[in-house]
């Protein structure tokens, strides 16, 4: 259970990214997080994970505040939660399977993994997850020599590698083209049902949302204008949180 | 054979023959490291008698015996950082022995730049005039009687008066001065009886006497010992000495001093050189530029061949550094500021033709096809599609060249009498150490200057300023103003640089011996032995025997006019069938073992190895301490004997070359060490937008900007006195130099750093360290690298000109050469200069593109 109760966030210069967001995830759910670009999906995303602090307000996670927690703490919270980003955000000059072993990082001692050693049962699991996504072959390979699809395969087998209870999904198919966005989603929805991890995604497409999702929230300027059902988003509401041009925002013809 | 055999004999094999354990199994990667590794480091042991280093070599080469057997028997080794550590630090161990590093000499040698670094602190810019009331009276020390008149008068215009004519050493005078500078301090001052002049001191200090409102002073001294006791009187006699009271006052305003007035002269000088080479080069290269761009010259077979000597020509008149065209063109037409803008000329028209190049070589052929699609012809597709797209680039490079010219022409003057350097060099050999600090700091703050405009004016420029329309009045006035400024300033540079065309022409010989020399460089030289022959001379009073009868039919032959003459009697010595085009040395030999030559730097003989001098016979031929015997007169020859051998010139190039590339290893290493640490607190991202971090951000900037400008000739100079002459002096400089320059770098690298790789890793939970670890580092890795390899090539094209100034390496040795009229040694050097260059040039940039 995550619930974020009237969670403010206002940046340095006054801009208010959210203001008074409540809403409650219950444990499974694939919640889809609705808006224009700048609505302050990313930033609510990054409250969870303590990415950016929130000025006000409180998210609880399994009985924990995780605006309160802080140093080790804070990244014990961190650990239990995966994210993936639009830009996928792996380190380029890299080769894959560091990586994906990257992820174990707040799990293993921190002065050996310092020299690069992980324990070997790590360099197993590193294998084992790339299967899962698909692309074992490629686990010697400098990540930047990968295409996007593989790239952000490569960014869920990293988050995998955390044993997530919760992943945060900062728009994971803005960057790729329909058929990868649906096999990235369908991999997502996959963890989600099999594993019952909660899945927080920002997206920005309406049949990708009724397609993939259990719950909804639209933000729009930083405040919640919607929470429901996906079948409870109807072309009317779904305008409403996006404006006027959201008429055609079906899949292939983004919004922004 | 079993196989356990096999893999030992494997081994056994690599221990024997370095690397052929990892050949047989068709390693060649590892097994031609090997090979060449161990030999090379063995060679740089023996080179530098570095014994430490066998233990290098012998590192690598049991590791690779080890890695082989392992390999033979299927568990290859993941231990290559062994050999690598071993290979790495043997290299570093014989740098630091060849390139003198003695860290103690910055401390010994303190004492000496000590004046220099306090000079830079208070430069020579600005005084007051001056104004002088000296009073003296002469004082007899000691007394005796009768007292003589002192014979030295007193002053006019100021009066002194001691209160007693004569006293003895230690004794005390009371002094009374009128018609000094009232309410004014002064010094009391001694003169002995040879004019020396010394401070009067009062425990210990020296003494000072001030005058009341009306000028006048009373003090009291006591008598020094201002004669050494060996000069002192004998009893009874006694000696004059003048006691000085002295004020120097100033007065009226503040004027610029002499040194500034020299300095203002010879930086306008400096700007005008630059000047002149950058726009003279623009007009030169923009031609070339065209002939070397392979895009226009790719097609035909001929206008290929042109592209490849053109480029050939470039590079290596590229890769020669200025200052060493200053030098020759020095030779040429003569040390001064002409030589000086022909080198910067030179090396521009290279260095732009080469860029102008690549600009056209880099035009998009996209516009060209749209201006072509609209029917136009070739002219119009090229003012249409071609040159909007090259002006801003060429622009941007001619003012580039114009910031490195600047540079350059501030340090030319070091080794030719051209702009400021000059005044440096001057200085610093005079010891006027004020004066230099001042001229130091002038072409600091000049350079620093000059480099913010160039560069926001080539900002400016490719960002798009419009140069094409001019749509008010008032532009094209400005336009207009801008034409005839620019004629202007090129007339008074051109007046200023002293262009004296007709001294190329003139002094055509001088260029066309040196191109001659340079490009036969002496790569084989067979040894000599002196070999003589000598023939009698006799004088009437040594009992003249008939002529003697010299053997010509075979071999050499010494010719006298007349072997019996008189002293002072005219007298030819020929010589025949020596070696052809030789210089021959031709000596009195007198009987009691004495030799004088007949005529300084005499005589070289023909092409058919004839050889004559006249001369008169010397009169030693007849001294009467001879007893009669005979004077000889000998003429010797150097005979090559044996085979070709490398020249001396070729080992020493190739031991100074080695030098040279390990003093630009040196100075990188250093030089990253130091600025990798530094350069994070001058990145934004790092340091933050706090009051602390801007603090420290703009201190770190604004300190590597100034830092820069100094150019690394003049820190060689600096630093030449400090630790003394030497390839220590050059790393240090280079070193110095590299730290801003790579600072710059690699903040801006940091600054770059993609923060959503940091943002990933952050969210895994891993921790601060752990964060730069994975996410900061492997970013920042590869850039470092480049930059590191990019400061090491342009480390090498200094290092070579840095002995110049006492900073070792090959330059030095050149310069000598060069001042020994050895040009054909001189051009081995500068073939081995130009071959360094290239290579490096070659490898880092090959690793360079393999890494980003």
């Amino acid at each position: 259970m995550l619930t974020v109760e009237k969670l403010t966030k206002v940046f340095p210069g006054g801009i208010v990214a959210l203001k008074d967001v409540s809403f409650a995830v219950s444990k499974g759910e694939f919640m889809a997080v609705i808006g224009l670009s700048g609505s302050g999906k990313s930033t609510l995303l990054r409250c969870v994970n303590r990415l950016i602090t929130p000025t006000s307000g409180r998210i609880i996670w399994d009985d924990t505040d995780i605006t309160k927690a802080r140093g080790p703490e804070l990244r014990r919270i961190r650990r239990r939660i995966g994210m993936i980003f639009q830009q996928f955000n792996l380190v380029k000059q890299s080769s894959v399977s560091t990586n994906v072993l990257s992820g174990r990082l707040g799990y293993v001692s921190p002065w050996s993994s310092l020299l690069g050693y992980f324990p070997s049962e790590d360099r197993v699991r590193a294998r084992r997850a790339l299967e899962q996504v698909g692309i074992p072959e490629k686990i010697h390979e400098r990540a930047d020599t990968l295409s996007g699809g593989q790239q952000q395969r490569v960014a869920i087998a990293r988050a995998l590698m955390q044993k997530p209870q919760l992943i945060l999904a900062d728009e994971p198919v803005a960057s790729l083209d329909p058929v990868l966005a649906h096999a990235i989603l369908q991999y997502l929805e996959q963890l989600n049902r099999e594993q019952g991890i909660t899945v927080l995604c920002s997206l920005h497409f309406l049949d990708l949302v009724h397609r993939y999702a259990t719950q909804v929230v639209g933000l729009k300027a930083g405040e919640l204008v919607f929470q429901g059902r996906p079948k409870e988003l109807t072309r009317e509401r779904f305008r409403e949180v996006y404006g006027e041009e959201a008429e055609m925002a079906t899949l292939g013809k983004p919004l922004d | 054979m079993n196989p356990r055999k096999q893999h030992l004999l494997i081994g056994l094999i690599a221990l024997i023959i370095p690397g052929a354990g990892h050949l047989i199994q068709q390693n060649f990667q590892r097994g031609l490291a090997v090979l060449i590794s161990i030999p090379l480091l063995i060679g740089l042991a023996c080179w530098q008698e570095t014994p430490l280093v066998f233990a290098g070599a012998a590192t690598v080469w049991l590791w690779s015996a080890w890695d082989a057997w392992r390999a033979s028997v299927g568990r290859p080794t993941k231990t290559t950082i062994v050999p690598f550590l071993a290979g790495t630090i043997a290299v570093y161990i014989v740098a630091l022995a060849a390139t003198d590093i003695q860290p103690a000499r910055l401390i010994s040698g303190f004492p000496s730049i000590r004046p220099i670094l306090s000079a830079l602190t208070s430069p020579d810019i600005l005084a007051y005039p001056t104004q002088d009331k000296i009073g003296t009276a002469p004082i007899l020390v000691p007394c005796v009687e009768p007292l003589p008149r002192p014979d030295v008068q007193g002053s006019r215009q100021t009066i002194l008066l001691p209160s007693a004519s004569c006293a003895a050493v230690d004794d005390t005078v009371r002094i009374t001065g009128l018609g000094f500078f009232p309410n004014f301090e002064g010094e009391m001052w001694w003169r002995n009886p040879i004019g020396d002049l010394q401070r009067l001191t009062k425990d210990g200090r020296p003494q000072i006497f001030k005058t009341n409102e009306k000028g006048e002073f009373s003090a009291t001294i006591k008598i020094p010992l201002a004669v050494p006791i060996s000069a002192l009187p004998v009893p009874g006699q006694t000696q004059t000495h003048q006691i000085e009271a002295r004020q120097h006052k100033a007065y009226g305003q503040l004027q610029p001093t002499e040194t500034l007035r020299l300095v203002v002269t010879k930086m306008g000088e400096t700007l005008a050189l630059a000047f002149l080479a950058t726009v003279l080069a623009a007009i030169f290269a923009i031609p070339i530029g065209f002939l070397a761009a392979r895009n226009l010259m790719g097609a035909g077979k001929i206008t290929l061949a042109v592209y490849y000597a053109v480029r050939a020509v470039l590079n290596i008149i590229r890769s020669i550094e200025t200052l060493i065209w200053a030098i020759i063109f020095g030779v040429w037409v003569g040390l001064g500021p002409f030589a000086g803008t022909l080198a910067l000329l030179f090396h521009s028209v290279a260095a732009l033709g080469k860029l102008y190049s690549e600009a056209v070589e880099s035009v998009d052929p996209r516009p060209i096809e749209a201006v072509r699609a609209t029917g136009a012809n070739q002219l119009q597709v090229i003012v249409f599609g071609v040159i909007p797209q090259i002006v801003p680039t060429f622009l941007s490079f001619t003012l580039y060249r114009w910031d490195i010219n600047v540079r350059m022409a501030t340090v030319i003057g070091l080794v030719c009498d051209a702009g400021i350097g000059f005044l440096v060099i001057q200085w610093i050999r005079l010891g006027s150490y004020n004066a230099m600090a001042t001229s130091i700091i002038a072409i600091t703050l000049v350079i620093a200057v000059l480099d913010y405009v160039s560069s926001v004016l080539r900002r400016h420029i490719l960002t798009g300023v419009n140069f094409g329309k001019v749509k008010t009045f008032r532009q094209y006035a400005f336009r207009i103003i801008g034409v005839f400024v620019f004629a202007g300033l090129f007339l008074w540079s051109w007046n200023v640089a002293d262009i004296r065309i007709d001294y190329l022409v003139r002094d055509a010989g001088n260029g066309l011996r040196l191109a001659r020399e340079l490009l036969t460089p002496e790569i084989l030289t067979r040894p000599t032995e002196l070999r003589s022959i000598s023939a009698e001379i006799r004088t009437p009073r040594q009992s003249c025997p008939a002529d003697e009868v010299m053997k010509t039919d075979e071999g050499p032959g010494i010719r006298l006019s007349s072997t019996c003459s008189n002293v002072g009697e005219p007298l030819t010595i020929s010589g025949e069938k020596l070696p052809p085009d030789t210089r021959v040395y031709i000596r009195w030999q007198f009987p009691d073992g004495g030799e004088l030559r007949v005529k300084e730097n005499c005589c070289d003989t023909d092409a058919d190895g004839r050889v004559s001098l006249e001369t008169r016979v010397h009169s030693l031929a007849d001294s009467e301490k001879h007893d009669g015997r005979p004077t000889r007169i000998s003429i010797q020859w150097p005979e090559a004997v044996g085979g070709f051998q490398l020249s001396e010139a070729i080992k020493k190039t190739l031991d100074l070359a080695l030098i040279t590339l390990l003093m630009a290893l040196i100075a990188t290493t250093l030089g990253s060490l130091i600025a990798i640490p530094v350069s994070f607190l001058a990145a934004r991202n790092i340091v933050g937008t706090g009051p602390l971090g801007s603090v420290l951000y703009y201190a770190v900037r604004t300190v590597f900007n100034l830092w820069r400008s100094i150019e690394p000739m003049i820190l060689a100079l600096i630093f030449a006195t400090w630790v003394g002459l030497g390839p220590f002096a050059g790393v240090l400089a280079l070193t110095l130099n590299n730290i801003p320059n790579l600072g710059k770098l690699f903040s801006e690298a940091i600054e770059e750093i993609d923060m959503g790789q940091v943002e990933a890793l952050t969210a895994t939970g891993a921790n601060r360290l752990q964060v730069i670890r994975f996410a900061v580092i492997p970013q920042l890795i590869p850039k470092f690298t480049a930059f590191i390899l990019y400061q090491w090539d342009i480390n090498i094209r200094m290092s070579t000109v840095i002995g110049f100034v006492g900073g070792g390496g090959i330059g030095h040795q050149w310069r000598v050469w060069v001042q020994l009229n050895q040009y054909a040694a001189a051009a081995v050097a500068t073939w081995a200069i130009v071959a360094m260059v290239w290579i490096m040039d070659y490898v880092s940039s090959r690793m360079r593109s393999r890494l980003v």
